[in-house]
């Protein structure tokens, strides 16, 4: 097990390295930098000239590649030239925010969809799962981002039940306890909006789960012993199809990330998304690099995640 | 249900087309959505050769915003351009977007995963570690940037740029059938009285998972219409004058627009709805056909 | 399978709300189509297709710039900072570079140094200053009550300590161009000095500071009067001082309120300065957060911001009515709209325009100015804009009062003329393509580049490219289409790699608290994205800024001569002017939105009642 953990872990690295040259690459050849924006009259461009040799910003990309390389090696992603701070300093200032999106729209989607899903699966073709998977047909068709802007109308402007941007109250000392709880606040609604959409492919899921165990063997069996309906539900039928969802986790992180960049968006909520998206506007090389990046990271993790939960979940699936 | 197909083979029976086919007609649902999805594709490409584009998003200063009427009959833009023809053209440029995305990624994906499921081996490992790679980019960001660097694209880079990063999935769905199919005795068969690699790839084993290719197709290609909208909204679409579906529903960021012009992005969204489900629907009907447990007969 | 018959309801239910849709556009015929068949025919009546907003026109000249009152004492007021994204969290003045960075830093620093309504330094503010004959030496005097928050002096060294911080070569702002006017700031820069030699700390309040040459821009802003506490960043390597936290967290100015925590990005509250020198501020508490444009409406609405810095002017139509609760206040922005044509490139060795008239599509003056004539900018206010962008005539903005001149005649909305320019100049249609061609007979398609941003840009620059369709002119988009913000200044040679395939380009320039316009048309200048040089026009703009020009009447006429010289030239000719709107709450008073020095100071704002005015 840890051996093959290690090795999955090895075959990463080159991974991470050929995203990286990727990345970087990509970003040197789009047009502009970071000191296009500060195309002002007020500013001499002397100035902004000067700032480009400083930052390197004129050198070819392979030197830059290997300068930024030489900081990765020390830990340091480098400088947001808008923001003039480390990337990593800014990162971690995000990060958390987007964390608690991804928790909160994690937490929604098991809440939601495991309910929904043994309903559907044990009354599978009542009304009620009629129902349910049409809720799923509509959730597969409609873009989250149209959904997250119906969502905030109704219940940010409309209802006024929950604030419509930021991540967290003004003012509040961070730390405090009324710091936290306004930090779940804003995080409620997107993180509900990506849930509900999000819900859909493990509704279905589970429901063909449920409806082909029903008619396993084992399940018969049980019941020709006299287990009760609920006993065999809660105790065979559910176990058995919950774990390959809860196999499916690591892979859940992938699609929450691209989630995540629409709904911050349109609940200009202030994670690591909509600072991907500011940075690539204004060029900000070095942090765009390192978003991607870390995202990239984050996806490697969770399908090793998933591989590790399945093998232990499902002990035909070998690791050599 | 691999054995199923072979055995059909065996037994000349209906051809995996047919089976989807019969599928098909079937099922109401299904029926209906193909219907509804040939009628939009060839009335909007039929009726895109005779609109002038350039007519459509051409400016007129004295209907900005008008509501529907005779003249505009889905009323116009804060451009004071015509909705409804650019409705045509933008599910015309959707459509044409996923379609492209849907066959590029599709007909690379299968060569990918016939030939690494088929060879096998070393080949096999190699190809796959690449797949791993793909598997795990962070896709969208990816594109992002991707996008932002290419100076001017058009409607076939743009596919390009996303087939680009949408065909690992097929491929690695037809290297397991074709690893599982290689193993079935017609093909070592084949391989014993001498015919060429290349025969059996594409006589003998592609045919056999045609159903599980068009299941696979079908579900990208809502998936690609989905993406390509997300983009626009994003800003990381198209320029407007050449309008898609999502640029259309990307108005609705104003918030003017979302609350007092309807009809600038309400049927684009219906329309983008509409689709999905669409596409969805016959996608699911041949997964049926695909999967002879769930055939319904 | 029952599955299949709900999916089945849901879809034909689907389909049944595109039917009803249809049914609705085709149903509203009746009711509508008489208004825009009026509307669409008679271009004059703008008040024809009433219930409809967009045909209302508004004029700037109706809204007033200042809003006053009697305040209570204390309150909080909730200002919106309206932005597409974060701010960078930069927030002092001599290291921001980020346009919302220098909105926070209104409300807790100032500069030494204030102005009046032309943008010349005045005697009132926190240093007073005194100048010899030649007008090169500057002695300045810092007040005795100005204090930092801190309740340190202010003193002559935190000045002198800012300026040595801009000119240090590991300074990693935009401002040293900003200070090498100062005597001795190059060769410190270079380091090939210890010290700036123009700068000469004389007490602890006196300030001498010596400039390489008198000219009337030093006193419209263009002297560095923003201190830096020594005290506080002494200690601090200037590569780090940006990002250090006396910078991003605990930031320390002069101003009237305090910074009492930041949430990075999105909000900022401020207390009051009780110490403030001019007196104590009207407000308890202040706090700021960052607003979406998109949801800015809604924010006003519910009272959740009570004003904020900038309202996106296109959506004003639509809410003027459901703003019950808000007066909307509005000014001149200071910028204008233009349309450039390009002359040649950019000669990097020398660092000057390479203009080549030979070689360039648009180097016949009658073409451009044919072009101008093609335009009628001011249906584009009207009708883009609702009145809040008007027909811009000279490259100096009615906002400059002193310079702007009106008399000037220019080219106006007027195609039979234009047509006539063009006949007269030898441009004809020879193939009967509908396009005229060049004197020489060769075809002419101008490549036009123009930028992304905001709903109005492509349909704007449709229209241009339409109009000039109209004279016979053929103009294409670059590329096919808009260009990305990075991308069009690349192109156009914001670092001197002019694309050739450019001959027209449009943008907008934000002026800046001088006149001086050689910062942006000069013949040495990398911002002359024209590339057209003149000799009149170096002499007009040398003139300018000469010793002479002190003397306010002459330089006006200066300036007068220069605007009409580019009028005649037609270089370049500015499409539109702009308004800024900026709406309050009705229990906010004493605020103006003016840039330019008033009465009314940031201390003096107050609220009248505790909560906002919610819409009815």
């Amino acid at each position: 097990m840890w051996k093959f953990i290690v090795r999955r872990l090895l075959v990463t690295f080159p991974q991470i390295v050929f995203l990286s040259v990727l990345v970087f690459v990509m970003a040197q050849f789009m047009p502009g930098d970071a000191l296009t924006g500060l195309i002002d009259p007020n500013i001499s461009p002397e100035a902004l000239e000067i700032q480009r040799e400083r930052l390197g910003l004129n050198n070819p990309w392979y030197v830059q590649y290997v300068d930024w390389l030489g900081g990765l090696v020390q830990g340091d992603l480098g400088q947001s030239f808008r923001f003039k701070m480390d990337v990593t300093a800014l990162i971690s200032e995000r990060v958390m925010n987007t964390i608690l999106l991804s928790l909160v729209s994690l937490i929604f989607t098991y809440l939601i969809a495991i309910p929904l899903g043994i309903i559907s699966g044990r009354y599978n073709d009542s009304p009620l799962d009629s129902a349910i998977t049409g809720y799923s047909y509509l959730g597969f068709a409609t873009p989250i981002f149209i959904f997250a802007l119906v969502v905030l109308w109704v219940f940010g402007f409309m209802l006024g039940w929950f604030p419509t941007s930021g991540s967290v109250a003004p003012g509040l000392d961070a730390g405090s306890m009324e710091y936290y709880i306004s930090k779940l606040y804003h995080a409620l609604l997107p993180g509900l909006s990506i849930a509900l959409i999000s819900v859909v492919s493990t509704i279905q899921y589970l429901r063909s789960e449920i409806v082909d165990t029903k008619q396993k063997d084992f399940i018969i069996t049980a019941r020709a012993k006299g287990a009760s309906e609920n006993r065999v539900y809660n105790k065979h039928i559910f176990r058995n199809s919950l774990l390959p969802i809860a196999a499916f986790f690591g892979w859940e992180i992938t699609s929450l990330i691209s989630g995540t960049v629409f709904v911050e968006r349109v609940f200009s909520y202030p994670g690591m998304g909509l600072l991907f998206l500011e940075s690539v506007t204004g060029r900000d090389f070095s942090v765009v690099t390192a978003l991607v990046l870390l995202f990239g990271i984050a996806s490697i993790l969770g399908a090793l995640l998933s591989d590790i939960i399945l093998s232990i979940v499902d002990p035909r699936i070998r690791i050599k | 249900m691999e054995a199923d197909i072979a055995k059909m083979k065996e037994q000349k029976s209906p051809s995996a087309i047919n089976i989807l086919l019969r599928e098909l007609f079937r099922d109401k649902l299904a029926l209906v959505s193909l219907i509804f999805l040939i009628l939009i594709t060839a009335f909007v490409f039929g009726i895109s050769i005779f609109l002038d584009k350039n007519e459509i998003v051409s400016v007129d200063l004295f209907a900005i915003n008008t509501p529907p009427s005779d003249q505009f009959i889905l009323g116009t833009d804060y451009g004071g351009r015509d909705v409804f023809g650019q409705l045509i053209i933008g599910t015309r440029n959707s459509l044409a977007i996923g379609i492209l995305v849907t066959l590029i990624s599709g007909v690379f994906g299968i060569a990918y995963g016939v030939i690494s499921g088929y060879f096998g081996g070393q080949i096999d490992n190699v190809l796959m570690r690449v797949i791993d790679f793909f598997m795990v980019l962070p896709f969208l960001m990816i594109i992002i940037v991707f996008v932002s660097m290419t100076r001017d694209y058009s409607v076939v880079t743009f596919s390009l740029i996303m087939a680009a990063f949408s065909w690992m999935g097929i491929a690695r769905l037809i290297r397991s059938k074709a690893l599982q199919e290689k193993e079935l005795d017609y093909a070592q068969a084949s391989k014993t009285l001498g015919t060429s690699n290349f025969n059996i790839i594409f006589k003998q084993v592609l045919p056999n998972i045609t159903s599980l290719i068009i299941v696979t197709m079908t579900l990208n290609l809502a998936a690609n219409i989905g993406l390509e909208s997300g983009l626009s909204f994003l800003g990381f679409g198209f320029p407007e004058d050449t309008p898609s579906l999502g640029t259309l529903l990307s108005y609705a960021t104003n918030p003017q627009t979302l609350e007092f012009r309807w009809w600038i992005w309400a049927p684009a969204a219906i329309l983008i709805l509409l689709l999905m489900l669409a596409v969805r629907n016959v996608g699911e009907a041949l997964r049926r056909a695909a999967d002879a447990r769930q055939r319904r007969g | 399978m029952r599955k299949a018959t709900i999916s089945k309801a849901l879809f034909i239910m689907m389909l049944m709300m595109f039917l009803v849709l249809a049914a609705c556009s085709s149903g509203s015929d009746d009711a509508d189509d008489s208004s825009s068949d009026e509307g669409n025919g008679e271009s004059e009546d703008t008040g024809s297709d009433s219930e409809d907003t967009d045909g209302k026109v508004y004029d700037i000249a109706d809204f007033s710039p200042i809003k006053e009152g009697e305040p209570m004492d204390g309150g909080n007021l909730n200002f919106g900072l309206v932005a597409d994204s974060v701010f960078a969290g930069t927030l002092n003045y001599n290291f921001y570079s980020d346009a919302y960075d220098s909105e926070i830093i209104d409300w807790f620093d100032e500069g030494l140094l204030s102005v009046d309504d032309t943008f010349n330094y005045t005697q009132d503010g926190a240093a007073t200053w005194e100048v010899n004959d030649e007008g090169n030496e500057f002695t300045f005097t810092i007040r005795d009550e100005v204090n930092w928050h801190d309740g340190e002096p202010v003193t002559a060294e935190d000045w002198e300590f800012a300026i040595e911080v801009l000119a240090d070569p590991d300074y990693d702002g935009p401002r040293y161009g900003d200070v090498t006017s100062i005597v001795g700031a190059e060769e410190y820069h270079d380091g090939e000095a210890d010290s700036i030699e123009g700068l000469e700390v004389i007490d602890d309040k006196t300030l001498k500071m010596t400039f390489k040459h008198a000219t009337p821009s030093l006193l419209s802003g263009g002297i560095w009067g923003y201190a830096l506490p020594k005290h506080i960043f002494e200690d601090i390597p200037v590569a780090d001082m940006s990002s250090s936290d006396e910078v991003r967290v605990n930031p320390i100015g002069m101003g009237p309120f305090k910074v009492e925590s930041i949430t990075p990005g999105e909000s900022v509250t401020f207390s009051k300065n009780e110490d403030y020198w001019k007196g104590e501020p009207n407000l308890d508490t202040v706090t700021l957060k960052v607003i979406a444009p998109e949801t800015v409406t809604q924010a006003l609405e519910t009272g959740e911001v009570d004003m904020v810095d900038s309202f996106p002017t296109d959506q004003y139509p639509d809410v003027e009515e459901s703003l019950t609760n808000v007066e909307f206040l509005g000014t001149l922005d200071r910028s204008y709209s233009y349309v450039g044509f390009k002359m040649g490139t950019w000669d990097k060795e020398n660092g000057k325009v390479a203009m080549d008239l030979e070689n360039s599509k648009v180097g016949d003056v009658e073409l451009r100015r044919a072009m101008w004539y093609a335009l009628d900018n001011n249906a584009v206010g009207e009708r883009f804009y609702n009145g809040l962008r008007w027909n811009a005539t000279t490259l100096m903005p009615s906002f400059y009062e002193n310079y702007h001149d009106d008399s000037i005649e220019t080219p106006t909305y007027d195609p039979d003329k234009a047509n006539q320019i063009l006949d007269d100049a030898g441009y004809e249609d020879v193939d009967g393509d509908g396009f005229r061609e060049n004197p020489d007979g060769e075809e002419l398609v101008l490549n036009y580049a123009s930028m992304e941003g905001g709903d109005t840009a492509e349909p704007l620059t449709n229209y241009y490219i339409q109009s000039w369709e109209q004279i016979g002119i053929k103009v294409e988009k670059t590329d096919g289409r808009l260009l990305e913000f990075n991308d069009f200044y690349d192109r156009i040679g914001q670092q001197g790699n002019d694309d050739p395939d450019i001959d027209i380009y449009s943008a907008a320039w934000s002026v800046g608290t001088d006149v001086d316009p050689t910062g942006l048309w000069g013949p040495n200048v990398i911002y002359n994205f024209t590339r057209w040089e003149d000799e009149e026009n170096t002499r007009l703009l040398e003139e300018g800024v000469s010793e002479e020009a002190m003397d306010l009447e002459y330089r006006e006429d200066v300036y007068k001569e220069w605007q009409e010289y580019m009028v005649d030239q037609v270089p370049v000719f500015p499409t539109v002017y702009r308004a800024k709107l900026a709406p309050v709450n009705e229990r906010v008073v004493n605020w103006d939105i003016r840039d330019e020095a008033t009465e009314l100071e940031r201390y003096e704002v107050g609220v009248t009642q505790d909560e906002p005015v919610v819409a009815e």
